[in-house]
Formats: C-alpha cells, structure tokens, sequence
C-alpha cells in the first residue's frame, strides 16, 4: 500500500493547477466573506469564526477534489489495471483516502494562515494545533464521499456531484452562513450533518471549549458510512472500468 | 503448491450483455506451461472470455477456476499477470515509477531491469507514461503484466495497435516470459499470429468453443487457399479436382477451396478452364468454415444472396499486415 500511495502522491504533487485551484478558492472566498463585512464590535470573533469556517470549506473542497480526480483514473483505465494486481480493494481506497489527507493540508494551511496574517486572528499555540489537527483529520468524511462518488458516477458526472454535495453540505452545515441564522427545522438538520459536526469540533475549541463528543460521534458515523460507500463504489467501478 | 496442473479451468460459462450472449457454455481447460491462443473475429467472446478469467466479469452461469482459485482470489496471490487492449497508463509518473510501483504489489517481482529489458523498453524508465508512441505504450503495458513475475500471463489482443517490426519485438519478448515455464493466454484474430505463437489454437465464435488443436491443424488451414474462375455449363466436375475440398458456385464465378492451389490450377490449365482466375489466400471466414466443419453449400445460388449463414464479420487480412481495431 505504500507503493500506491507514494505514487499517487507523486501524481498529485506534480498537478500544479490542481493544488493551486485548491488553495486559491477557499482563500478567496475566505476574503470575500470577512471583508464583505464583520459585524461591528465583534470583528474578532467573527474573523475568527469565519477563519474556522473557511477553513473547514477549503479542506473539504481539496478532499473532494480528490475524488473528482478518479474520472481522469477512469479515463485511463487506471482502475481496471488497479484491480488486475494484488492490491486489496481495502488497500487502495485507504491509499487513496491517505492522498487525500495530504492535498487537503495546503487549502486548510492557507486559510489559517490568512486569517492570522491579514485579520490578525490569534489563538494559543495549543490552540493552534489542535484546530488544526480536526481540522484536518476531520476531512477523512468527505474525502471518503468523493472518492464514493468518483467510482461510482461517470467522470463528469462525479465533478458535478461532489462540486453539489460540497455547496450543500457547506450550506447546511452553516460553514456559509452561521447556523444560528437558519430556521428551527433548517437548525435540526444542520447539527446532524457531518459539516456542522466537523466545523463544530473547531469553532469550539478556537472559542476556548472543549469539542463536543456528540460532534465526534456524529462525524464518526458518518466516516463509517462513506467509508462503506467508498469501498462500495471502487468494488463495482473497477469491473467496468 | 497447486495439486492439479490446470492453469486455468471452465466450464459450462455463460455471460449475457441484455439480448447478447456473449458466451454460450464455454469450457476450457489450460494445462500449467501451454502457450494459448484464443482465435476468433470480433464478437466471437474472446475479451468477454479474457474478462471473466481476470475476475472483471461474474459469469451468468457456469464455473471458473485459476489456478484452482476464483479468478479473483488468484488475482489477489499475484498468480495472474494481464494486458488489457488498452488505458493503464496514467500521466504525471514515469514508466519507471508505474513499474515499480505495479511489481511492489507482488509478493516476489522481477527486477524493474529485467523486465525493461524483456519488453525491450531499456532507457525508456524516466519517460513520463502519457508521452509515448503507441508501439512504446503497448510494451510498457506489456511490461506492466510481466513485472510481478505471474504463474499465467493473459493478453487481450496484445499487437493489435502495433506495426510489423513492434510485433516481432513483442513476440521475442513472450517467448523469453514463456521459457520460464509460465502459462499464457492471448486473444489474436489473426490466424498467422496464433500459428506462430502458440502451442495451441482455441477457436472461439458466437461465444463456444468450436475447434481446439495444435498448430499443426491450423497451419493445414492457413494453407487454404481459393480459386476463383469464371465457369459456364456444367461445373460438376470442379469438385474432383486435386486438391478441391470444397466448390461454391455464385451465378457465372465458381470459388473453390483447395489444399493444394498448385495442383487445382494446373488441373484446370489442362482442362483448358482458366479463365478470370484468381488465387487468394483462405479469409478467416474459409478457415472457421473447415475447422468447424459447417459447410458452405455447394451448388448453385442465386447470385445476390449470400450462400453462407456465418456469423462472420471480419475477414482474415493478408498474413501478418495490420488489421482493425477490435472492439469486442
């Protein structure tokens, strides 16, 4: 597994516009959103809120990215001949997943670094880390989503898809739009979605609190339930492939 | 280690594709060392046969073992080596990278070195694998199946994008994989290449085996020839002549097949008979016809209906030039 991993690194790490496109849109948005307006008086918490926010958008953005990637796979009938080694179908979704985690680290990177750098956000150092350790490690949902829907639709389709399932979930998930604004029944859905759970873990920690278990728990099942649509989607992609 | 000495075993497989029934109760059995050719036109089974042995494709029906594994299974041991018709090559790696990372994944690999030099792609490793010529990318593919050392090699129509020379050089290259005592299975629709190649010729059409032997009974058929001749009156007699196996009559032209073209025209020369006379090498169409033993009707037909029911579409092109693109 680790052949396959360092060479689909290597694959992503050499697709300059792939990296650059993921880190330039969240960090674009991120400075649209914060300068369009921060509520007066609490410029601060909102930078900050937003920085979590954004970030969380970007790393999920960049994981799905990864799955949009398998349509140029299919194309090339990089699944087929996948599937003709050795390789356990477990192996590959979880070298894919562990691609995935990588490219992810330059959108969140950059977005951080943004809200430090022009709205002066701080945070203490253990802070820091611990945003953004579930920041990242928080990613693996829907990094496991993209990849589901990359093996499983048409190559264009599967852009489509997972361009939707990001906006939806980013908007339901109040990463957009605070949740607090939404309507009572827009409010139930969103404390279940996996973006709010995820975002949650860190917006309480940059506010000082512990994170939540219901939001662990929460992001954990659905880690295990795009996990299953994952291995799912390869085990049919590679037969027609 | 395995008990039974068959590389690869089926029986009574069936697979539909809606109303298409792409195999039809094939059974076949590879002993361990046979170099193998699955002969037949396109549309006659073979990539659907070549899918099922990989584990691509669950069979409707029947049984299918490699190695006394489903297909699967003996994907995952590394026992099985493939060459699809096309794709797996990706951009951003080199040939190089794609090598080493495919043989990784075997428990007991040939060296990248060797390999290279098997599918004669030597000095070719820092080549990034989208930037290829087509011969190149056909042997890098090849290399792909040859890198973790596999017990059965399978290769679905492996020189049909390749020129001449590319061929030959395909070929010294199975051979020296095959000196190792491994088994292979090719998919080919030219019978030349099936001759040349293979200790054995499976014929496949309509998705069943209808003729299994060794080369020395395909190079009878390779030998086929037809005689074509413009005829008036009787033409009785055209079916005594030496060599004349069989005589198909299409208004005023009389086409017979002959094993010994020589010996046919001369006769004909002698009976003052030559006219229009054209000598061609048996189509593939010809030689499914004798191996099968499905007769052409003989006798006379009205000229614009074709005398033959074979499901045939592609013909045999002269030995050894390139042929279709096949997209079975």
């Amino acid at each position: 597994m680790l052949g396959y991993i360092r060479l689909e690194l290597a694959r992503v790490l050499r697709d300059v516009t792939f990296l650059l496109f993921g880190i330039a849109m969240p960090v674009v948005m991120y400075l649209i959103f914060t300068s369009a307006g921060l509520a007066p008086g609490a410029e601060r918490e909102a930078a900050l809120f937003a920085m979590v926010s954004m970030a969380a958008y970007g790393g999920m953005g960049a994981a799905f990215n990864n799955g949009s990637g398998l349509a140029e796979d299919k194309a090339h009938g990089w699944l087929r001949q996948l599937r003709l080694t050795p390789l356990a179908p477990t192996a590959i979704v979880a070298g894919k997943t562990i691609t995935g985690m990588v490219v992810v680290v330059p959108a969140i990177a950059a977005i951080l670094a943004a809200g430090a750098l022009v709205h002066h956000v701080t945070l203490g150092p253990g802070q820091w880390v611990a945003i953004i350790a579930l920041l990242w490690a928080g990613t693996i949902p829907f990094t496991l989503l993209g990849l589901g829907n990359g093996y499983r639709l048409s190559g264009q389709a599967a852009g489509l898809v997972n361009f939707a399932s990001s906006v939806a979930l980013a908007v339901t998930g109040g990463l957009w739009l605070p949740a607090q604004l939404f309507p009572g029944w827009l409010q139930e859905i969103s404390r279940w979605t996996p973006t709010f759970n995820y975002a949650d873990l860190s917006w309480h920690v940059a506010f000082g609190q512990a994170p939540s278990a219901r939001s662990a728990l929460i992001l954990l099942g659905w880690l295990a339930v795009f996990g299953a649509y994952a291995l799912y989607g390869y085990r049919r992609a590679g037969r027609r492939a | 280690m395995d008990m039974t000495a068959n590389a690869v075993s089926l029986a009574g497989v069936t697979k539909s594709f809606g109303a298409v029934r792409a195999v039809d109760g094939l059974d076949l059995d590879i002993p361990q060392g046979q170099t193998v050719a699955l002969l037949g036109p396109n549309g006659a089974g073979k990539s659907t046969t070549i899918s099922v042995l990989l584990g691509l494709t669950a069979p409707d029906t029947g049984h299918v073992q490699v190695f006394d594994r489903p297909p699967a299974a003996a994907v995952r041991a590394g026992r099985l080596g493939a060459m699809p018709q096309e794709g797996g090559l990706i951009p951003r790696v080199t040939v190089g990278e794609l090598l080493g990372f495919v043989a990784g994944t075997y428990a007991t690999p040939l060296p990248v070195q060797e390999v290279l030099a098997m599918a004669r792609l030597t000095g070719l490793a820092r080549r990034r694998a989208d930037r290829l010529s087509g011969g190149q990318a056909q042997r890098v593919r090849f290399a792909l199946a040859l890198a973790g050392d596999p017990d059965l090699l399978i290769l679905d129509e492996p020189t049909a994008a390749l020129d001449v020379e590319a061929r030959r050089e395909f070929w010294d290259g199975m051979r020296r994989f095959a000196a190792r005592g491994k088994t292979i299975l090719f998919s080919t629709h030219y019978l030349e290449e099936a001759d040349e190649h293979a200790d054995r010729i499976v014929v496949l059409d309509r998705g069943r085996v209808v003729a299994d032997g060794g080369s020395r009974e395909i190079k009878r058929l390779a030998a086929l020839t037809t005689v074509g001749l413009t005829v008036t009156g009787d033409t009785s007699w055209l079916a005594g002549l030496p060599g004349v196996t069989a005589v198909e009559i299409r208004g005023r032209r009389a086409k017979l097949r002959s094993t010994d073209s020589d010996a046919t025209v001369m006769a004909l020369a002698q009976a003052g008979a030559v006219r229009d006379l054209e000598v061609a090498p048996a189509d593939l169409e010809d030689a499914f016809i004798a191996l099968t033993g499905r007769h052409a009707a003989v006798g006379a037909s009205p000229p614009d209906s074709p005398t033959r029911t074979a499901p045939f579409t592609t013909t045999m092109p002269a030995a050894g030039t390139a042929g279709e693109e096949s997209a079975a």
